[in-house]
Formats: structure tokens, C-alpha cells, sequence
């Protein structure tokens, strides 16, 4: 039985740096793999709505305003959004991706977080 | 004079803040400084989740059930999600497999080091929890880095697993692995050498064989009375077929045996993350499940960090689950704390309840008690115009709000 088990680790503290980051002060590094809010791309959707469907917090709306001029429409509310992936995973269009590195979401007002993003119709160029 | 009379003297302890951050409720009996009888009262954090699971689809149980806890977060979706392929009848891929048990046992890594710091800062030693939760610091970059989240790390899908382990991750993992073991031999001869921390654990709390087999004791806290209860032998489940765990356990029963077992452990499971990195299978991660699922029952059982697991799922043939059951460890240690407590010292309750390493949101569930006279309990109106009601009384009005 001895005691003071922890003391060699207690002292050799007070001459190191401390352990904690010093955020928001100087910026932190995060993985590569961090999960940061949702970047779709329009423009490989096909507006099948499986990533509305499997969302288990319903942050994604996914409105077909025209399918034959493929003109979708997409409303993305962060705030309802719990960072889980499974819509990257549902989709099979690899529209989805969130390793975008947009994670500090904090915010005074409740305004900047619904997304609305859009899909110009497609315009056919009529030859002759 | 009159003599004094020996009174009965209840403490009430809790529901907020009890001895973690989570709210149940005590009631403890002195007589001065002993404890003659404890009383537990649960139920404070009921959340509603099995319900909830029955208007959602599997793919959205999923994470819904995952966040049951937050810190075994990863055990509660393979357990569901084990279940439903085995509904599905899917073979999930080698490879998914061995990255949900690095998952698994990582979680049990970072789980038993926030334990080793809660205890030791019930027992007054700030010292070892701010050192162990540093080092804790180091899994949980970890299970950032593969998974992309530092709690709810989402890894598993229906299927299979969501993210592969790359070279780079092998390779921190087994720098970690390192690092952590020689820390875990300092806390273990810390634990069991300080003479100081040693009056605080030593012959406290004993509970015996047969205590625990009586009072159904799980988990870690089980094996250090010497009762081998692992499913993860009992009843190996995906790569722990092929990847066997050796239990630790421990007669003596008190809580430095519970101490001793943790830490034990936590070389387990390195030992057993090694073993299955070194030989990864190569291959796919998942596989295609289907979105309604058979008609049918399952049960599964795995081990999380404080014990046994138990997911029960019914299928009724859509994509929606009819039931789904689920019984966490902490439930069935609890009877432990308030058999232990008796004839102990005040002062060593919160250690002893510590000592199970309690749970307290994930073990509400909701008892009906079916009455003769023929109610039907209350409707979700009704208990919502009781609780408008409630707090009416107390002059906190939430009737304007909308809920929903
Ligand atoms: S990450 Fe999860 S919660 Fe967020 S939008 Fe995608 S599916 Fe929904
Ligand atoms: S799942 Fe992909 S392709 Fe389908 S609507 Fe969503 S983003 Fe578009």
C-alpha cells in the first residue's frame, strides 16, 4: 500500500501545457471524415426522395416541380439535421456528400438554417 | 432526561442530480450514519422510445434507437440492427463485421475509462478522473477520425457498416492501442496500491457468488463476484465467433474488485482489437437489405460495456416495425445498489452506485399496470391536460404552447 499514486502525474503536469484546446479562440483541427452539414449537388439528382424518406429527423424535403424538365427542389432544415449520414448513404446518385468541413453552425437566429436549394429546369435546345 | 430515542432518519437523495448527471431518486434510511434500508425510485427520464419506434421505419429506428445512450451508442444499433438481418435472413459481409466489433470494443474502451474517472471521483480522487478522461480523449479522436462523430457514431447501417477503415486509421488505432495500455497498467496499480483510494473500495460494497446470481447481477459488475456472465462468450455474435473473448473475473466482489475487472478488461480489449485488425478481412462492407421486412420475431442479445443487451423485434411483413423491446443492463444491477447499500456508511452510497456504472436514462421503460375495474389507462390527451394541469398548479402555465 503506498500512497500518493497519482502525484508523479499531478506534478509533471504543472510543467506541461495544458491538455484543452483553446476554442473558439485559435481554430481546431477536425478528421477528414467530419460529418458537417449536408452539400447537394443538383445537378446528379434525380429527385428520387429515398434521402427525404430514410432521414430519421426529417431535414430533407425534396420537391419535383417539373419531371419532365427534371426542375427539383430541395429545403434542407439543419436544425432538425442530427449528423448521421444516412441519407449520403440512401442515395445512390452520390448527390450527397458532408465532409463539406461546414460545421460551426451555431447561430443566433433560427433563419440561416433552412437550405433551399434548386434545380434549374433543364433547357432542350431545339435544332432544325 | 429522557433517553434518546434511535430514530429512523430518511435522506432523500435525488431525483436531480443524484450522484451522476442524471435524474433518479433515493431514499435512504440512517440510523446515524449507517444505512438500514435504500429505497430506488427510476422512471424520471422516460423517453418514450419503443413507442416512438412503432411510427418509424427500420431505417429511422435505427438511429432513433441509438440514441437510447450516448455513450454506448454503437452497441444499441448493432444489437437492432443484428436482429433485423436476421429477420431479413442476410449474411453480412466478413469485413462489416470485424469493423462493428473494432466499433464495439473501442466503445467499450472509451465507456469503462469514463467509468474509471466517474469512481473515482465519487471516491474524492479528482486526480485519477482528470487523468483518466484525458486519456479517454484519445479513443474518442479516434472514433471521430474513423466515423466522422465523436458520440453517435452511426457506424452501423441495416446491412452492414457505413465507413471502411483505411491504412492511415489502422495505423493510429494501434498507435493509440500503445499508448492507452501503458496508461491502463499505471491506473491499475493505482487503484489497487493507493492506500487512500483503498479505504474507499476495499471490502465496500461486497457482493457475493451468490448475491450476485440471486439478484441477477450483469456485466462487469457480475464477474467481479466471480459470476461469468459475457454474452460475448455465452453467446458469441458476429466476429466474436471467430475472434473469442477471455472474461475477467474476480471473487472478492467489492468495489475494488469492480475497479480491478474494468481495467482488466479494457487489455481485453485491446488484445482483441489487435487480434482482429491484424487479420482483417478484405471485401465488401455491406449488403443490400430490403426495406420491409419478413414477417417474424427476433431476439438478439450482445454485451455493451455495463452487460447484457437485449433487443426483442417484431415484424409484421412492411417496413415498419409492430414491437420492438429493449432491456438495457443497467435495470437489472440496480436491485444490487439498494441490497449493498444496508449497513454501509452514507458517504459510500454514491460510490456504490457508482459502482455498477448506472445508466439511468437508457433503463426507463414504462410499466402498465392493468387495473380490474376496467380503465384503459390514459389516452395522449389526457396525460397531456394532466401535465398542462400539473404545472398549472405550480403557476407555470404551458397551455399557449404548441407543441409539435
Ligand atoms: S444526416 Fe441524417 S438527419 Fe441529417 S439530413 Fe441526412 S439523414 Fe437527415
Ligand atoms: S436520394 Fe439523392 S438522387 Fe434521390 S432525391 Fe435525394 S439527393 Fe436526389
Amino acid at each position: 500500500m503506498k500512497f500518493g499514486m497519482m502525484f508523479k502525474d499531478v506534478s509533471g503536469a504543472l510543467f506541461k501545457k495544458p491538455f484543452t484546446e483553446n476554442y473558439p479562440a485559435e481554430p481546431t483541427e477536425t478528421p477528414d471524415r467530419l460529418r458537417g452539414s449536408l452539400v447537394w449537388d443538383p445537378d446528379s439528382c434525380t429527385g428520387c426522395g429515398l434521402c427525404a424518406r430514410d432521414c430519421p429527423a426529417m431535414a430533407i424535403e425534396i420537391e419535383v416541380i417539373d419531371k419532365k424538365a427534371k426542375h427539383y427542389q430541395m429545403t434542407y432544415h439543419i436544425d432538425r439535421c442530427t449528423f448521421c449520414g444516412q441519407c449520403v448513404e440512401s442515395c445512390n446518385q452520390g448527390s450527397l456528400v458532408m465532409e463539406g468541413g461546414e460545421w460551426e453552425l451555431a447561430s443566433l437566429s433560427r433563419e440561416p438554417f433552412t437550405e433551399v436549394g434548386e434545380r434549374p429546369p433543364l433547357v432542350v435546345e431545339e435544332t432544325e | 432526561m429522557q433517553p434518546q430515542k434511535t430514530e429512523q432518519f430518511t435522506v432523500p437523495i435525488g431525483p436531480q442530480h443524484p450522484a451522476l448527471k442524471e435524474p433518479s431518486s433515493f431514499l435512504i434510511s440512517v440510523d446515524g450514519e449507517v444505512v438500514t434500508n435504500a429505497i430506488v425510485r427510476l422512471g424520471y427520464a422516460h423517453r418514450g422510445i419503443e413507442k416512438a419506434t412503432e411510427s418509424r421505419t427500420y431505417v429511422q429506428n435505427l438511429y432513433l434507437l441509438e440514441r437510447i445512450c450516448g455513450i454506448c451508442s454503437h452497441i444499441h444499433g448493432t444489437a437492432f440492427a443484428m436482429g433485423v438481418e436476421r429477420l431479413a435472413g442476410v449474411e453480412v459481409p466478413p469485413r462489416a463485421q470485424a469493423i462493428r466489433l473494432i466499433i464495439a470494443e473501442l466503445e467499450r474502451i472509451h465507456s469503462h475509462m469514463l467509468w474509471l474517472g466517474v469512481g473515482a471521483h465519487q471516491g474524492g480522487f479528482d486526480a485519477l478522473f482528470m487523468f483518466s478522461w484525458r486519456d479517454r480523449e484519445t479513443v474518442m479522436d479516434l472514433l471521430e477520425s474513423i466515423s466522422g462523430n465523436r458520440v453517435n457514431y452511426s457506424a452501423n447501417v441495416l446491412g452492414g457498416v457505413k465507413f471502411d477503415l483505411t491504412a492511415a486509421h489502422i495505423g493510429d488505432i494501434l498507435k493509440a492501442l500503445d499508448y492507452l495500455e501503458e496508461r491502463t497498467h499505471h491506473y491499475l496499480k493505482v487503484v489497487t496500491t493507493d492506500a487512500s483510494f483503498l479505504q474507499r473500495t476495499r471490502g465496500i460494497g461486497t457482493m457475493t457468488r451468490h448475491q450476485a446470481e440471486v439478484l441477477g447481477a450483469i456485466g462487469p459488475t457480475a464477474r467481479a463476484s466471480g459470476v461469468l456472465r459475457d454474452v460475448r462468450i455465452e453467446a458469441p455474435y458476429g466476429a466474436y465467433v471467430d475472434h473469442p473473448v477471455t472474461t475477467i473475473t474476480d471473487d472478492r466482489g467489492d468495489l475494488e474488485a469492480r475497479f480491478a475487472v474494468r481495467i482488466k478488461e479494457l487489455f481485453e480489449s485491446y488484445r482483441l482489437i489487435r487480434e482482429v485488425l491484424d487479420d482483417l478481412p478484405p471485401g465488401d462492407i455491406k449488403t443490400r437489405v430490403k426495406r420491409k421486412i419478413p414477417e417474424g420475431e427476433a431476439a438478439f442479445r450482445v454485451e455493451a460495456p455495463r452487460g447484457e443487451l437485449f433487443y426483442f423485434i417484431k415484424s409484421d411483413g412492411t417496413d415498419i416495425p409492430s414491437r420492438v423491446k429493449v432491456r438495457t443492463p443497467t435495470i437489472c444491477n440496480m436491485t444490487s445498489v439498494v441490497k449493498l447499500a444496508v449497513g454501509h456508511q452514507l458517504a459510500d452510497v454514491p460510490m456504490i452506485l457508482a459502482g455498477i456504472d448506472p445508466c439511468f436514462s437508457c433503463n426507463d421503460r414504462m410499466v402498465r399496470v392493468n387495473r380490474n375495474n376496467g380503465s384503459d389507462g390514459w389516452t395522449w390527451e389526457q396525460l397531456r391536460q394532466h401535465g398542462i394541469e400539473y404545472y398549472k398548479q405550480r403557476s407555470q402555465d404551458y397551455d399557449p404552447l404548441v407543441v409539435g
